[in-house]
């Protein structure tokens, strides 16, 4: 009995050592030979990313466009929870499929760009996509 | 006439389930192994982070191997270990997989990565048509 004891102990050691807390963002690809941009039936909102610095917090965001400007994740969230159109009377501008295209620069840390993509998932928009540097 | 005694005859069950067990804990440990063909990476972890936790059947990983300096020693898929400058052979991989019935293919990056090489491996995949879905991993152990 104690030898299966043990033998439970190691597997769930071992099992939880293996189940890594991962998740993952689901983002669709245009088809080849369609570029991003002329895929989008509307305009995309264009939401430009850079990295200010080496740390989770050194990122810079702006909209391209005639929008506000805005500085950091938390305005892009308010802004993108402000504009978007949730059914009948609300005063958004964007439905909540509205393309949104976020654009990092070529030396864009990868979790800054993903801070802004989940930062769009947040705003529960549902067309986002990463484009190109 | 003499009588003989009753025999009763015990196996010692007691070493093969001892053994038993020993297999399955093997193959459940190295089954997990081989089926996560996963490269230990430091994935971003975006604060309040609102990705799902997605358990797919015919995923294939790729596993973009990260510099000091913010650029890419190499792409790992499965066995397949791939350089920078070689994105058809990843285009080709994914090709391959998607024919098997691959469904999704998953994005593990390490944080500190260059966007352009991550920008060129998603043209890799997106490059081998079928509008493969693409995860983009991330940490749910928000490590700040």
């Amino acid at each position: 009995m104690i030898d299966v004891v043990f033998l439970l102990l190691i597997y769930f050691m071992v099992a939880t050592e293996f189940r890594r807390a991962e998740a993952s963002f689901p983002m669709d690809l245009p088809a080849e030979g369609r570029n991003i941009e002329v895929m989008l039936d509307e305009e995309p909102l264009v939401v430009l990313v850079e990295s200010a610095g080496r740390f989770t917090r050194d990122i810079r965001v702006q909209l391209e466009g005639p929008w506000d400007s805005i500085q950091s994740l938390a305005e892009l969230k308010k802004f993108l929870r402000a504009n978007r159109a949730d059914g009948f009377g609300s005063g958004g501008l964007f439905t909540p499929e509205h393309p949104i295209l976020i654009r990092p620069n070529r030396e864009t840390r990868w979790e800054h760009a993903v801070a802004a993509y989940n930062t769009a998932v947040q705003s529960r928009y549902t067309n986002i996509t990463l484009g190109k540097p | 006439m003499k009588r003989s005694a009753a025999i009763t005859l015990n196996a010692n069950m007691t070493p093969m389930i001892d053994v038993t067990f020993l297999l399955i804990v093997f193959f459940v440990v190295v089954s997990q192994i081989v089926d996560r063909d996963v490269v230990p990476l430091d994935l971003p972890a975006p604060e309040n982070a609102a990705a799902m936790v997605t358990i797919a059947e015919n995923t294939m990983v790729i596993n973009v191997i990260p510099l000091s300096d913010g650029s890419v020693a190499g792409i790992v898929v499965g066995p397949h270990t791939i350089g920078t400058n070689e994105m058809e052979k990843l285009s080709s991989i994914v090709g391959q997989g998607l024919a098997n019935g691959t469904s999704e293919v998953h994005l593990r990056a390490d944080r500190s990565t260059q966007y352009q090489y991550i920008h060129q491996v998603i043209e890799a995949v997106r490059s081998v048509g079928g509008n493969p879905r693409v995860h983009l991993v991330v940490d749910m152990e928000a490590k700040l």
